[in-house]
């Protein structure tokens, strides 16, 4: 009797698992689709899947074999400097045009003080969004073509990249205010924009400048490659290299394109807690 | 925001201390203001002054005349469109599903709680993932495409190495934050490392990780949709060949499309992430 009862707590052990019945048939049915998905588009795409598992081990050999040693001298070349120079001044104007134009977009898509909930929120929500959706590169390529080569197109494909990017984030912030204050300018008879001046940047000031400061820091990211479709910078001499095969001067590139980015990363981390501990 | 500084004793400061405070921090902000506004001239000096040919845009005429050219859509297009956008649609999905796979191991080593070494792995990762990150996806594409050849493959690769970055830092934040006792209930319960990692740190982290990796896959439809550029597939090769051959409809009809599929990603996300949560 006593033994039964041993032996049914150990099969009642080892039969316990983390998900019950309809549970589990939900958590299993999705990845099992998930799969089904994933496999259907590697057979679709065309991918070998062992090519593409041994890819990084092939990478390791392609980079000792092409871009290394690279040519650091190259880099260090007056011309390529002042792209650099290009390059943050480029990345410096985008980001301020961006965040200007996003702080009204963000007011405009934020629901809880959107002006005009029927007018003006779908044009702010619709601007951000299509600014976001389309890759900073294609802005460039539109804008190069409409505006020729040169820094102008890649500053406003930045401009455009940095509304989508901070206008997003701007509202999102603007919709976490406290409620509080804006009820109180209402109630006093405030028009909505004397709510968003008074109520909600007093609110957000420190927010929207890490957010302004980070907004620099993705569009330096991105205006790396900016020059690479005709817009100024290092991305131009990138381009020039990669399509003269000048594979060790591109490995030494792309060196100094993540060097630079981490000096950006690093000024924007220390400017980003200067402001929080200014706050 | 104005605060009233005290002394030790409570007492407010004198009144020309506070003032001689504050005439301070204004001095303070003018000087940031006013390096912030020298820096933007030089800025806008340097880019639109010096470095643009106003005569070759050819005036508001000439820019409104090639803004015109796009406004014409397409529409012919229309069924070659289809296979390029599910291809886009399928090389974000599977980057992003490999993207995860490649940052398990580097979450793991990079989570400072259950790093197995502290001295090298660990900032091995955290350099891995600083890597991914700062290396721009076309800057990826091209070096896949010098790699393993054109095609969906390094398309599929590109977005899979910038994912890694964001997932496992996200990751190992987790890792970091989660609740030890578990952790130690099923060490003290005779658990293998493996049994730790699967009951232990697995459910606490993976609403986490799961909101994070559907994130990046919305981000990544819209990374897959350019890869074309540079020579791997999808919707981007199809805007490159209507630029390159000036049909500037067909270029608009690319960008509808585009625009189509990320906001459908964008919804689909939206509520697949309120479903995780």
């Amino acid at each position: 009797m006593n033994g039964q009862t041993t032996a049914a707590i150990v099969k009642q052990k080892l039969t316990w698992s983390r998900y019950k019945f309809p549970e589990s048939l939900w958590s299993f049915g999705t990845i099992l689709a998930v799969l089904v998905f994933l496999a259907y588009s590697l057979h679709f795409l065309k991918i070998d899947v062992l090519m593409m598992l041994g890819a990084l081990g092939k990478l390791g050999g392609v980079v000792a074999a092409r871009f290394y040693p690279p040519e650091l001298t190259y880099v260090t070349d007056p011309g390529y400097l002042a792209s650099i120079l290009d390059t943050l001044q480029m990345s410096f104007l985008g980001g301020i045009l961006g965040v200007f134009l996003a702080i009204p977009l963000a007011w405009f898509s934020a629901w809880n003080v959107s002006p005009h909930r029927a007018i003006f929120f779908p044009i702010g929500r619709l601007g951000v969004i299509s600014c976001r959706a389309i890759h900073e590169t294609i802005w460039t390529i539109l804008f190069v073509s409409v505006l020729g080569f040169g820094m102008l197109a890649g500053v406003s494909a930045l401009t455009m990249f940095c509304i989508g990017f901070a206008g997003k984030l701007f509202s999102d912030e603007i919709e976490a205010v406290d409620m509080g204050p804006v009820e109180a300018m209402r109630a006093a008879g405030a028009n909505s924009f004397q709510v968003f001046i008074y109520a909600v940047v007093p609110q957000v000031r420190v927010a929207f400048t890490g957010i302004a400061i980070y907004t620099w820091d993705v569009a330096f990211r991105a205006a790396t490659v900016v020059g690479f479709f005709g817009g100024g910078g290092m991305g131009w001499y990138l381009k020039r290299n990669v399509q003269q095969l000048e594979n060790l001067r591109v490995g030494a590139i792309i060196l100094s394109i993540i060097a630079m980015v981490l000096v950006a990363e690093f000024i924007s981390g220390w400017l980003r807690s200067a402001v929080n501990r200014a706050k | 925001m104005a605060i009233v500084q005290c002394h030790s004793n409570g007492l407010p400061l004198q009144i020309d201390t506070q003032i001689g405070l504050r005439r301070k921090r204004q001095m303070r902000m003018a000087l940031i203001w006013g390096g912030f506004l020298l820096f933007a001239a030089w800025c806008l000096n340097g880019t639109i002054v010096e470095d643009t040919d106003w005569s070759r845009i050819g005036g508001r005429n000439g820019v409104f005349a090639s803004l015109g050219r796009y406004l014409t859509i397409d529409w012919t297009l229309l069924p070659e469109l289809i296979v390029p956008t599910i291809e886009t649609f399928m090389m974000a999905s599977v980057g992003t599903v490999l993207g995860c796979f490649f940052s398990l191991p580097v979450a793991w080593l990079g989570a400072v709680n259950v790093t197995p070494n502290k001295t090298i792995l660990y900032p091995l990762a955290r350099f891995l993932m600083v890597i991914s990150r700062s290396v721009h996806e076309i800057v990826w594409a091209l070096i896949f495409v010098s790699a393993v050849g054109l095609g969906a493959l390094p398309g599929v690769l590109a977005i899979a190495m910038r994912s890694v970055g964001f997932i496992s830092k996200i990751t190992a934040e987790a890792i970091e934050n989660i609740d030890a006792k578990p952790v130690e209930a099923i060490r003290a319960t005779g658990g293998n490392e493996f049994q730790v990692m699967y009951y232990g740190i697995l459910p606490q982290i993976y609403p986490v990780v799961l909101a994070t990796v559907i994130f990046e896959w919305d981000i990544n439809i819209r990374r897959s949709a350019v890869m074309g550029l540079v020579g791997a597939g999808g919707l981007g090769l199809l805007f490159f060949r209507q630029m390159n051959s000036f049909n500037y409809g067909g270029v608009s009809m690319v960008i509808l499309s585009i625009l189509l599929l990320i906001v459908l990603g964008e919804i689909i996300s939206h509520y697949l992430r309120k479903a995780v949560i």
